[in-house]
């Protein structure tokens, strides 16, 4: 058994890798003296895979398919599994993203026995049409809490004034009309496309005794090489946005906002797509984080308060950034960051800024390394662009200000700036 | 040295309890200071007014863009301070997180640089006319004021608070963290800098402090909480657990919503410090306390009525609530199950699966107190506050003790005060 070891000692952080004859790969990061260890079985499948060619044939499921068969893939021959991790005294999990699906544990004893199960379950769907119709009932329940979250829906409501066609508009739950189409056969196509060992990762964080985690793999992984070639379809999606404004009346009592940058031209594998992602991150803390002008003014004059949040999203076929909060004038808030924008053009970015904006998330990046579930979330969310979690350290090490100052000037295009507002009933 | 687990107890003066929690496994230390009141409705707000005001800047960092281009030369050192509440109890909690030495390349005595500032922050606020400068309390105001308003934003959150205040109507536990809207409208900036210089003298203090430290840092922390000016600290009375139900309460709030929240309030009768307690928890386990227990097993997974329902314990005013997004519609037949679940757990209709997962659940969470530095400070907070003595490794031991029996004995103290729901307009119930 090859295993690879790369140790990151600027950090105390060691990761060890090793791969399985089928194509996945499995990697540990061991957390000394840490109580709590965590494994995540992730596959590179999420709600935005809705059109997919498998074996030549073309084929069209529908929404929220991913998050259903997410759901369904506890229940087994025997009853649900989540009742054999509750016996260990673990707690199971599972959540279904954009571009991915990972089923994971965090327990405290008996890592091997958990770890087996999660192995078992992820391979061995036990899918009934009983079963299926009964699911419907309980995510129905899920989406409508979701049409209720106001958190929720500006955010989706900003993806759907960005995109035309892109299925990131779409919930990731789908709606009650789309899961009603969901049988037990379009649950096994999918399942039989995007779960082979190839399409898939492992990873396990905490205190383990590592080569015990890749041997259980080698002995419990039953698919061997590749055999389906899989072509994930995606709809042409515009540079231009789809509108710039969206709205939408919710039982709160003041309105929120969230706005943000469509973004075009960016390389969404490797090692590029994490200097794109630290760059505008830097960009968004200069021109409106708390040691900015702009956040001052904003927050002096009642149009943002501490709710307020920015962020930036890099994926396979889209990425772009996003703030906001609760607001009483969010469109004057948009006023100001355009005007922000326009005099950071002209005057150009204060390279002492950066610098210390750098200095500052490095060190909040190594705080992150404090969990155990911190990391392997962490680690999932970036593994299938290429990437793993301590390639950060490399970025905040070799990025550089001109490159910093040539994302401002393609990121921050006012003709690419929507926005989504809810605002209170009466 | 100490157990890893422990939380040693340094020094005890002049209202002040300075507590270390040596461990070296985290990348961060961290150092946490709180004050104590008793919720009141005359200090509520202006309580939670305090740290609003005191994070808008000192002497010497004073504004939020000062004190976060400071934190950021201090790689990225987090600052953030809040009220909460635990039972009667208001709390309020000075807080910062600092890289550990051994990550950065120049020497500059971090710990010394962040225990100074977080100092600064609270006992030397800009001052205006000998008083806290006013636009900063007219803003705070009027945040905190959204803040209030705020809270129906998300229903599942306050479904569960409102329920429980509904229980507690007209005791302190029933005011909300952050008090009122009336009481904020009557705090002025005089007013409320009188407040504050009591608050800095006479509320009790606990200081816990976090990390891989070396002993001379601990001696600066304490030769300097020495310096601070106090005078006679108040009593923090204890919350009254035992209240008797007459009749259980009907709550309804209408909002334009599509899913119906349910909450159940609950007394418990049962004193967290109490042998009993540990029962208790044991009981909150097997009925609502995740996969494994009655709520989910049969309001989710048999009868498909709900996404989530849990139950949950505020320990330290002897209260539980049960909690659901439903169909506005399958109001009664939830109900009825969730009773249904009541009575067998009473009857101790329990599962051997039941009772071992509940056991084994409460053994996991307890045990992963231990990686986090927040969750290691509360946890002994609470056991200061609650005047117990145990470790996590002796809370799951007496946990352990408990019985099917003595589930079914303790659910017995367990008794329904209040049903709340939120509903729309278009159904009739």
């Amino acid at each position: 058994m090859e295993i690879k070891t790369i140790n990151y000692d600027k950090i105390d952080e060691t990761m060890y890798l090793y791969q399985h004859k089928s194509g996945l790969k499995v990697f540990v990061i061991p957390k000394k003296g840490y109580s709590k260890k965590f494994a995540a079985f992730g596959t590179h499948y999420g709600s935005i895979n809705s059109e997919f060619v498998v074996n030549g044939e073309r084929v069209k499921v529908p929404d929220g398919i991913a998050h259903f068969l997410e759901h369904k893939l506890f229940e087994q021959k025997d009853g649900s599994v989540m009742d054999k991790f509750s016996k260990l005294g673990s707690n199971p999990n599972a959540y279904t993203s954009f571009s991915q699906t990972v089923y994971l544990f965090s327990c405290i004893d008996k890592f091997f026995e958990n770890f087996n199960l999660l192995l078992d379950y992820v391979q061995n769907p036990y899918i009934t049409e009983e079963s299926v119709e009964k699911e419907k009932a309980i995510i129905g329940q899920e989406i409508r809490m979701y049409e209720d979250n106001p958190d929720w829906r500006v955010f989706f409501n900003l993806l759907d004034a960005f995109y035309k066609e892109n299925p990131v508009k779409i919930d990731i739950a789908g709606t009650i009309e789309s899961i009603s189409k969901i049988d037990r056969e379009i649950l096994y196509k999918c399942y039989n496309t995007f779960y082979h060992p190839s399409n898939m990762v492992i990873v396990v964080v905490g205190d383990v005794e590592v080569e015990k985690v890749f041997q259980m793999v080698e002995e419990n992984i039953f698919k061997s090489e590749k055999d389906i070639e899989i072509e994930r379809i995606f709809p042409k999606e515009p540079d231009e946005i789809n509108k710039h404004y969206k709205e939408q009346k919710l039982a709160v009592a003041m309105p929120l906002f969230l706005m943000g940058f469509k973004d075009v031209n960016f390389e969404s594998k490797g090692i590029n797509c994490l200097n794109r992602e630290i760059a505008v991150k830097i960009l968004l803390e200069i021109i409106l984080g708390r040691s900015s002008d702009l956040y001052t003014e904003l927050y002096n004059e009642g149009l943002i308060n501490n709710t307020f949040d920015f962020d930036y999203s890099i994926e396979e076929n889209y990425a772009f950034s996003s703030f906001g909060g609760e607001s009483k004038d969010p469109l004057l808030v948009k006023e100001k960051v355009i005007s922000k924008i326009e005099d950071l053009c002209k005057k150009g970015i204060d390279e002492k800024d950066y610098q210390r904006i750098k200095k500052a998330m490095r060190g909040r990046f190594i705080r992150q390394l404090n969990s155990v579930d911190r990391i392997a979330h962490m680690f999932m969310s970036v593994y299938f662009k290429e990437v793993n979690i301590f390639d950060y350290l490399n970025v905040y090490d070799q990025i550089t200000f001109d490159y910093v100052e040539k994302v401002f000037r393609e990121h921050f295009n006012k003709e690419r700036l929507a926005v989504s507002v809810i605002k209170p009933i009466s | 040295m100490f157990k890893d687990s422990q939380a040693k107890k340094i020094a005890s003066f002049n209202g002040i309890t300075l507590f270390w929690i040596p461990t070296n496994k985290f990348k961060t230390n961290s150092i946490n200071i709180f004050f104590h009141d008793n919720l009141t409705n005359a200090n509520a707000s202006k309580n939670a007014l305090i740290p609003a005001v005191l994070r808008r800047g000192c002497t010497k960092y004073p504004s939020i863009r000062d004190i976060s281009l400071y934190l950021d030369e201090l790689y990225g050192t987090s600052f953030d301070c809040g009220v909460t509440k635990k039972g009667e109890n208001q709390i309020i909690q000075f807080y910062i997180e600092y890289i550990s030495d051994k990550y950065i390349s120049e020497n500059i005595d971090i710990t010394k640089k962040a225990f100074d500032f977080l100092m600064e922050i609270i006992t030397e606020p800009v001052l205006e006319d000998g008083c806290f400068k006013n636009e900063y309390v007219a803003q705070e105001t009027e945040k905190m004021k959204e803040l209030i308003k705020g809270r129906v934003n998300n229903k599942m959150h306050y479904a569960v608070e409102r329920c429980l205040e509904e229980v507690c109507k007209g005791e302190p536990f029933g005011i909300y963290d952050y008090g009122s809207l009336e009481n904020l409208e009557s705090i002025n900036c005089k007013d409320l800098y009188e407040h504050y210089l009591k608050f800095i003298k006479t509320l009790p203090m606990y200081v816990f402090v976090s990390g891989d430290l070396k002993p001379e840092d601990i001696d600066y922390i304490k030769d300097n909480l020495f310096k601070i000016d106090r005078e006679e600290v108040i009593d923090i009375k204890e919350a009254e657990i035992e209240i008797a139900v007459d009749k259980v309460k009907n709550v309804t709030e209408t909002f334009d919503v599509n899913q119906g929240k349910l909450s159940l309030g609950f007394r418990t009768n049962t004193y967290p410090n109490d042998e009993e307690y540990y029962k208790l928890i044991l009981y909150n386990s097997i009925l609502g306390g995740g996969v494994h227990s009655k709520l989910f097993q049969n309001v989710r997974e048999k009868e498909g009525l709900a996404y989530y329902v849990f139950s949950r314990l505020e320990k330290f005013k002897g209260l539980m609530v049960i909690s659901s997004g439903i169909e506005i519609e399958n109001k009664d037949k939830t109900i009825e199950i969730i009773n249904k679940q009541l009575e067998d757990i009473a009857k101790g209709n329990i599962t051997e699966y039941e009772y071992e997962a509940a056991q084994k659940s409460i053994e996991t969470g307890i045990k992963s107190i231990k990686d986090s530095q927040l969750q290691l400070v509360d946890f002994y907070l609470s056991q200061y506050i609650t005047k117990s003595e145990d470790t996590p490794d002796m809370v799951i031991e007496k946990v352990k003790n408990a019985s099917i029996k003595d589930v079914a004995d303790i659910a017995l103290k367990v008794k329904l005060d209040t049903i709340y729901f939120i509903t729309n307009n278009e159904k009739e119930i």
